[in-house]
């Protein structure tokens, strides 16, 4: 059965991470009162740290007072995955998508965010794939460059994933990224040796990519 | 592929499971269902719940069971815990309202109950019902399986 979907996407820009969470917060429950369709938040954040439910502290390898030395802030959150790093040129979307009515479960919608990253590399050359089993997220070889951390309430998700295009990579050197500990992050950048943020100024690609795959 | 399917069907009607012809995602008899993919068993006043095998082959890996605390308040509906897999937390929700008056603390330790035994060794909590009459809007095994084949197919 075929019907029409809209997906709205609001291009937020830099925006800091407590007021990302509380707009997701909103739009969460206004998907979830259908007062508006799925939505789809693309935006960058300044240097910030976050951890998933699980709350896995241990793998932040810097003290939390060192935090504001190196610019950047922490926060703990309800969505799932291991400790990250967002920051600038990192190309962030945040669905917010009611899985319930188009019948997906977390693992199908978990793997088409893999996917959307895994085409948006390929658009610039580089081969990346799917994570084995415990490593969810996108890999260019034993290099990490997609991550994703997902929440999921009444069937409407928020989070999502990052991609990094060009970020500044020493950041991740002050956490067990994502918990994994012996492999390396990278980015567009490292892997194609000229594509910087320009390219994705306009995050048109991305989000076309994922609207096409969900 | 024939063969397995009757070892299947026949191993699932010995344990009074029935299996969707869809595919692999069974549901138990004599258990009720919630749209949101919870089972509840009641056993007096006491109700057993966990997730269904739709939901724990939809969730993937569960890697973490975020379990209420005894003594909670429960209601009909309303979120209860949540569990972590592939990256993603999704909410559960209570079938039941009532009192929680036991937490399954193995899944703790070995989360993947869950998956593997979502009828069984994977429940999640148990529950002093106050209002059996709740159950009444809940789906019976039957009427589970076609939810569950239509959302499926939604897709």
């Amino acid at each position: 059965m075929r019907f029409q979907r809209s997906l709205e996407v609001w291009k937020l820009g830099k925006i800091n991470y407590l007021e990302a969470l509380k707009l997701q917060e909103k739009l969460v429950c206004d998907r979830k009162a259908h007062k508006i369709p799925d939505t789809l938040l693309s935006l960058q954040h300044p240097p910030t740290y976050t951890l998933g439910k699980r709350r896995t502290d241990h793998n932040l390898l810097i003290p939390v007072p060192e935090l504001e030395k190196i610019g950047a802030e922490l926060h703990y959150t309800q969505r799932g995955g291991d400790i990250t790093y967002h920051g600038p040129h990192q190309a962030i979307l945040y669905p917010i998508i009611s899985l319930r009515e188009i019948g997906l479960g977390a693992r199908k919608y978990v793997e088409k965010l893999e996917l959307t990253m895994i085409d948006m590399a390929s658009q610039y050359g580089v081969k990346a794939c799917a994570g084995k089993k415990c490593e969810t997220g996108v890999w260019v070889g034993d290099r990490k460059i997609g991550a994703i951390g997902v929440r999921i309430s009444s069937g409407i998700t928020s989070h999502g994933l990052a991609f990094n295009i060009d970020p500044d990579l020493d950041y991740f050197k002050h956490i067990v990224p994502c918990g994994i500990a012996d492999k390396e992050v990278t980015s567009l950048r490292r892997e194609t040796g000229n594509i910087g943020f320009k390219a994705f100024e306009n995050s048109g690609p991305v989000v076309i990519m994922l609207g096409e795959v969900i | 592929m024939a063969s397995r399917l009757l070892w299947a069907s026949r191993a699932a009607s010995y344990l009074r499971i029935s299996v969707s012809h869809r595919g692999f995602a069974s549901v138990v008899k004599d258990l009720k269902y919630a749209e949101s993919h919870e089972w509840v068993k009641v056993d007096g006043n006491t109700a057993t719940v966990g997730i269904t095998d739709h939901a724990q082959d939809h969730l993937g890996d569960v890697v973490f069971v975020e379990l209420p605390e005894v003594g909670a308040t429960v209601s009909q509906g309303s979120g209860f815990g949540a569990v972590e897999s592939v990256k993603a937390t999704s909410d559960v929700y209570s079938p039941v309202s009532g009192n929680v008056i036991e937490v399954n603390e193995e899944l703790n330790n070995s989360p993947g109950l869950v998956n593997s035994s979502p009828y069984e060794k994977g429940w999640i909590m148990k529950v002093e019902v106050k209002d059996a009459s709740e159950l009444d809007t809940l789906k019976n095994s039957d009427d589970y399986a076609k939810f569950c084949d239509e959302e499926d197919a939604k897709h």
